[in-house]
């Protein structure tokens, strides 16, 4: 049937055996720094163990992080470079290990053995620390959506922050800044126009990013991620995605509530139905507003200008080897893969199984095998396997990497931008339309009960 | 023993107080090196450091919501102030020259008068400065709440911003758009198609009265 199949297979190989080394690898370490070690100093030394144990526990989240951005790095490298040559007929990496699956270790050491070059002219300081401010906001940006993609699980509970998507989003307009500094600070003109680009860019697809995300908080009036992601439990007419909970009435209905659910949500009768219609189709065009606002934002192709390769060498990056220019690499995968788990958590109900409960739970063996992981050793005496957690990051797992490979996909087949090009259609089309929808949503979801 | 030391650190009441000398310490030490250096985007850089020292301190006070947009706001404004100060300057070429004035044959009222014009901004910044001071210092007047912060701040400020506050809000929002209207009006090309003669006498006369305009406002 397909005459690639051969290479499709062992795509998908790789990513289940990548991804589940690396999820193992990061949940062993949390579970030994945040669970295992306190238990076993409470065990030995009794309650003098407390102020060790609060330390363990607050840090264990960002070393997780700390852990996770490498491999997480590694593996999306090679993903994208495979990816990319399944859907452009090429081979991809091949050389290095079992099917080129050893290329990015290889690269990475490599980029860790380079000369670190300071060019003449250039301003040292600042050169140096471009990367540190591109590579810090990917990290502490992070952090208050690790508790709505692990369900609320008590070793994240505490870096919820009421303000969430907001602090990701202040951390996200940060490395405008380091790219800046790195082209400035370069001395070289290629960097500098790469430099001067990014700042275009990224101020102007902020707006239509920032209004798609505030259509969302609206919808849900929280900027709480952990409630936002909590509002959109029980299937997926629940979700952002189709009307940010304008069909939970159709969903109680369906579940059993049946015409009396429908008339409690949907009170206008028709317009009603008509205002919910508007809603699921203003999401769903904010949702891709987003989608396209983040690719401008993280730089990726067909919004690449500030490192065009066919006219600015490699745009703010030029000046940079080894370490930092390994720093900026890391950054920039972090930021694809941090892009991806905002967009889940908004838009597509974070770790909700997209299957509604009233079907899930009369599909015979579901319950029974959730009960049994329930009462296994390892979940009730060593908290191995937290089951609300388990299957709520299995499903973000899947819709995160879903999205990266979605963005490899985009890279594959669109061309870039020509830099008018971009910034007509990010000041004529994208900021109306998403001003439009904004609008559309503040006065439809007057008509509609939403999220019960 | 070391255990006990770091936990009376921890519990210490102060603690607050010493993030917030740290920071102010930090701050005033970043705001003078935004004075001093002579390369103008670095002090640019650097300036962006010092808003974030200042959210830091809005932290401090528990306004999560307004650090975070501080860190927003400053962040990408300074950036595009750095770029056109690229824009307009050449700073590499620059070399630092020696200022020499040559006020000395001058009467000694005259060369007073030169010296205040020249460190103009210097006693601007002086007299608001002092007058700032006595403004905050002089009459003890700001209200301290005992009421603990609110949980959700967000929505508070919310609230407030559209029903106690919410004419300012507008104004500010009016006067935000006319900067943006009257941005697009500069950035506006001149027309290139060429009109006739007639009408290209009527676009001139529109223009000057426009610029007369302007320029009695």
């Amino acid at each position: 049937m397909f005459s690639n199949g051969d290479e499709i297979f062992k795509i998908s190989r790789l990513t289940i055996v990548w991804l589940a080394g690396i999820f193992t690898i990061v949940w062993m370490v949390c579970w030994a720094l945040g669970i295992a070690l306190p238990m076993l100093l409470t065990q030995q030394l009794g309650d003098k163990a407390a102020l060790t144990n609060e330390i363990l526990r607050a840090a264990t989240p960002v070393i997780a992080i700390l852990v996770f951005i490498p491999i997480n790095a590694m593996f999306m490298v090679l993903i994208e470079r495979r990816a990319l040559a399944l859907w452009t007929v090429r081979k991809g990496p091949n050389r290095v290990g079992p099917d080129g699956n050893f290329q990015t270790a290889a690269d990475a050491v490599k980029l860790l053995l380079k000369e670190d070059i300071t060019p003449t002219g250039a301003d040292a300081v600042m050169h140096t620390f471009a990367p540190i401010l591109f590579f810090a906001p990917s990290v502490f940006g992070a952090v208050p959506l690790l508790a709505a993609v692990t369900n609320n699980h008590p070793l994240f509970r505490v870096l919820n922050l009421p303000t969430g998507i907001f602090f990701v989003l202040a951390a996200g307009a940060l490395p405008v800044v380091a790219l800046v500094m790195a082209g400035w600070a370069s001395n070289n003109k290629y960097s500098l126009v790469g430099g001067l680009r990014s700042a275009a860019q990224a101020i102007s697809y902020e707006i239509p990013l920032v209004l798609s995300l505030i259509t969302v908080c609206l919808m849900a009036g929280t900027l709480d991620l952990v409630k936002i992601t909590e509002q959109q439990a029980g299937g997926i007419l629940n979700w952002n995605l189709l009307g940010g909970g304008a069909l939970t009435g159709l969903n109680n209905a369906l579940a059993g509530g049946g015409a009396k659910a429908l008339a409690t949500s949907y009170f206008m009768g028709p317009i009603s139905y008509v205002c919910a219609g508007l809603l699921v189709i203003s999401l769903i065009i904010s949702f891709w507003l987003y989608l396209t606002g983040a690719c401008a934002e993280i730089n990726r192709i067909p919004f690449d200008l500030p490192e065009a390769e066919s006219e600015l060498v490699s745009g703010y990056n030029t000046e940079y080897s080894g370490m930092k220019f390994a720093i900026f690499f890391l950054a920039e995968f972090t930021n694809l893969f941090i892009v991806s788990s905002i967009t889940t958590v908004m838009f597509l109900g974070g770790g909700d199984n997209p299957i509604p409960p009233y079907i899930l739970n009369n599909i015979p063996g579901i319950p029974q095998m959730v009960a049994a992981i329930r009462d296994s050793y390892f979940c009730s005496t060593l908290h191995i396997i937290n089951p609300e957690t388990f299957f709520a990051t299995l499903w973000v797992i899947a819709k995160v990497y879903g999205l990266v490979i979605f963005a490899v996909l985009i890279r594959g087949t669109l061309p870039r931008f020509r830099i008018d090009q971009l910034m007509a259609f990010g000041w004529k089309r994208l900021i109306p339309l998403s001003l439009i929808v904004f609008i559309i949503v503040v006065f439809a979801r007057e008509f509609v009960i939403c999220h019960g | 023993m070391g255990q006990d030391m770091l936990s009376t650190l921890l519990s210490a009441p102060n603690v607050e107080t010493w993030a917030f000398y740290l920071l102010t310490t930090l701050s005033i030490c970043l705001a003078i090196g935004v004075l001093v250096d002579r390369v103008v985007i670095r002090s640019g850089f650097i300036l962006i450091a010092v808003f974030g020292t200042i959210s830091g301190i809005f932290l401090l006070l528990s306004a999560q919501f307004l650090a975070l947009a501080q860190i927003m706001i400053y962040a990408v404004g300074i950036t595009l102030m750095v770029v056109i100060a690229l824009m307009l300057t050449n700073p590499r070429l620059e070399r630092e020259q020696l200022i020499v004035y040559s006020d000395e044959s001058l009467p000694p009222l005259a060369k007073l008068f030169a010296s205040c014009k020249r460190n103009l901004n210097l006693w601007v910044a002086v007299l608001s400065f002092v007058t700032l001071y006595a403004a905050l210092i002089g009459e003890n007047h700001w209200p301290l709440s005992d009421q603990p912060v609110s949980k959700d701040a967000v929505q508070v400020l919310g609230e407030a911003l559209v029903t106690n506050y919410s004419i300012p809000f507008e104004f500010a929002s009016v006067l935000l758009l006319a900067a943006l209207m009257g941005a697009i009006m500069l950035a506006k090309g001149e027309p290139k198609n060429k009109v006739e003669d007639g009408d290209l006498t009527i676009v001139d006369e529109t223009k000057k009265q426009e610029n007369n305009l302007a320029l009695q406002r």
